[in-house]
């Protein structure tokens, strides 16, 4: 036998896709795969909320906190207060299936949101910025009429959702998922929702006061600061345009024939 | 003050892993590149000398001694490689990033072998094996994987007539 020296064959055992294209097509791909399926979790979530009755959610989350909640002490003279206002205003929806709990999150950035079993979480800066109850009543007003409409439900289902997406993606412990604020504060509603609750809140704000002067007075101050940098990018990123909030609730107000002049109450602190 | 936070933070959490991911790839391919033509260039250079896998000496051959030779190198991930690889991981197929790795890694572990014969007067290799194991990495409990050792090692031979009988 002759032994014929050769060159080893080049590149048989190397595929010849360029390695940019294979990162391409593989996030593409992966991509589209996780689109599909974080559409369609969000898509059971709907489902899934005709099979929750509020009666349930509520019984499920009597006592429950979001974990990274930085409560204020049980005593604050202004928690004492937003609690009370809040039972005044939950007054007017009789057959509401929750025991409305307020909490103060401790955190600059003014923002209210809605959790589940009829928590509403207040932040500092909110309660900072706002200068009458009839103000800090529409805000929580608007809270009630997210519970109302169930998004808060709906929107931290897709919070959830979208964490065991990035969870996954990142290679996290999907079992260390919980609620917290961090993330509810980044979930944003529709601006359909926002529109339902801003006149679920205008009607409530009607009842108790029997106007809604002042109701959007804190939005008024926001705009015309022009978005300043600090802080209220934040609440201005998840909710829609505030002109066009003004405008729409300006319109409710003239279409539900509530009074847009009266005597505003000052804030019980 | 929060918002210039979240701006670090987005920074640290998506704009640095994709900078290093950028860096990775650029040094990662451009070293890959400088191997490759090494490793050709050697190749080059060893043409002749031959380098077989029979576990038993052709009868030709006659052999005035012989020896154990071996070649190892012990190659990493670059940090794309192992992303790319990783996001195959979640749906399987061929991990097409690893394959010029391990290539690189038996050619040069073979060359490193053939070389180290050639040195030390040689003529010839015969019964080549390549072997691989893992290399833990230690910061993880040893779960990690710091690098893939390739071993190539075969019998080193003599002739006592250079190639006086081929054929």
């Amino acid at each position: 036998m002759r032994f014929v020296a050769r060159q080893p064959q080049e590149g048989v055992n190397v595929s010849k896709t360029h390695p940019l294209v294979e990162a391409g097509t593989l996030v593409a791909g992966l991509t589209l795969i996780f689109v599909v399926i974080a559409l369609s979790l969000i898509y059971l979530v709907e489902i899934a909320l005709y099979f929750i009755s509020p009666e349930d959610e509520a019984g499920l989350f009597r006592n429950w906190m979001p974990e990274d909640l930085v409560t204020v002490a049980p005593d604050d003279e202004k928690l004492y207060q937003t609690q009370l206002l809040l039972d005044r205003l939950a007054a007017h929806w009789p057959d509401a299936p929750y025991t409305f709990r307020v909490e103060i999150d401790d955190s600059e950035v003014a923002n209210a949101m809605a959790l589940p079993g009829g928590l509403v979480i207040v932040t500092q800066g909110l309660l900072d910025e706002v200068k009458s109850e009839n103000e800090l009543a529409f805000v929580l007003g608007h809270e009630l009429g997210h519970f109302k409409n169930r998004d808060h439900l709906r929107t931290l289902g897709r919070g959830i959702v979208l964490s065991m997406f990035f969870a996954v993606v990142t290679g996290n412990d999907v079992g260390g998922i919980g609620i917290k604020v961090a993330d509810v504060t980044l979930r944003s509603f529709s601006r359909r929702q926002e529109t339902r609750a801003d006149e679920f809140g205008l009607a409530v704000v009607n009842s108790e006061y029997g106007h809604v002067n002042e109701a959007w007075r804190l939005f008024e101050r926001w705009e015309d600061k022009d978005r300043s940098p600090t802080g209220l990018i934040t609440y201005f990123s998840t909710h829609p345009d505030t002109g066009d909030r003004i405008a729409d609730m300006r319109h409710q107000a003239e279409m539900h024939g509530w009074r847009t002049d009266g005597d505003v109450t000052p804030l019980a602190w | 003050m929060d918002t210039n936070i979240e701006q670090l933070n987005l920074f640290v959490n998506i704009g640095l892993p994709i900078l290093i991911l950028m860096i990775a790839y650029f040094i990662g391919s451009h070293m890959e590149k400088k191997h490759f033509r090494s490793i050709r260039e050697r190749e080059a250079k060893l043409q002749g000398f031959p380098v077989v896998s029979f576990d038993t000496m052709p009868d030709e051959w006659r052999v005035s001694s012989s020896h154990m030779v071996t070649g190892s190198i012990v190659i990493s991930l670059d940090y794309f490689k192992r992303v790319i690889a990783g996001l195959r991981g979640l749906i399987g197929g061929r991990v097409k990033t690893y394959e010029p790795l391990l290539d690189r890694a038996r050619r040069e572990a073979v060359l490193r072998m053939a070389e180290a014969a050639r040195k030390q007067g040689y003529d010839a290799v015969f019964n080549v094996r390549l072997e691989t194991s893992r290399i833990a990495n230690a910061r993880r409990d040893g779960k990690g994987v710091a690098g893939v050792e390739m071993l190539a090692f075969g019998t080193a031979v003599k002739f006592a007539s250079r190639f006086a009988n081929s054929g």
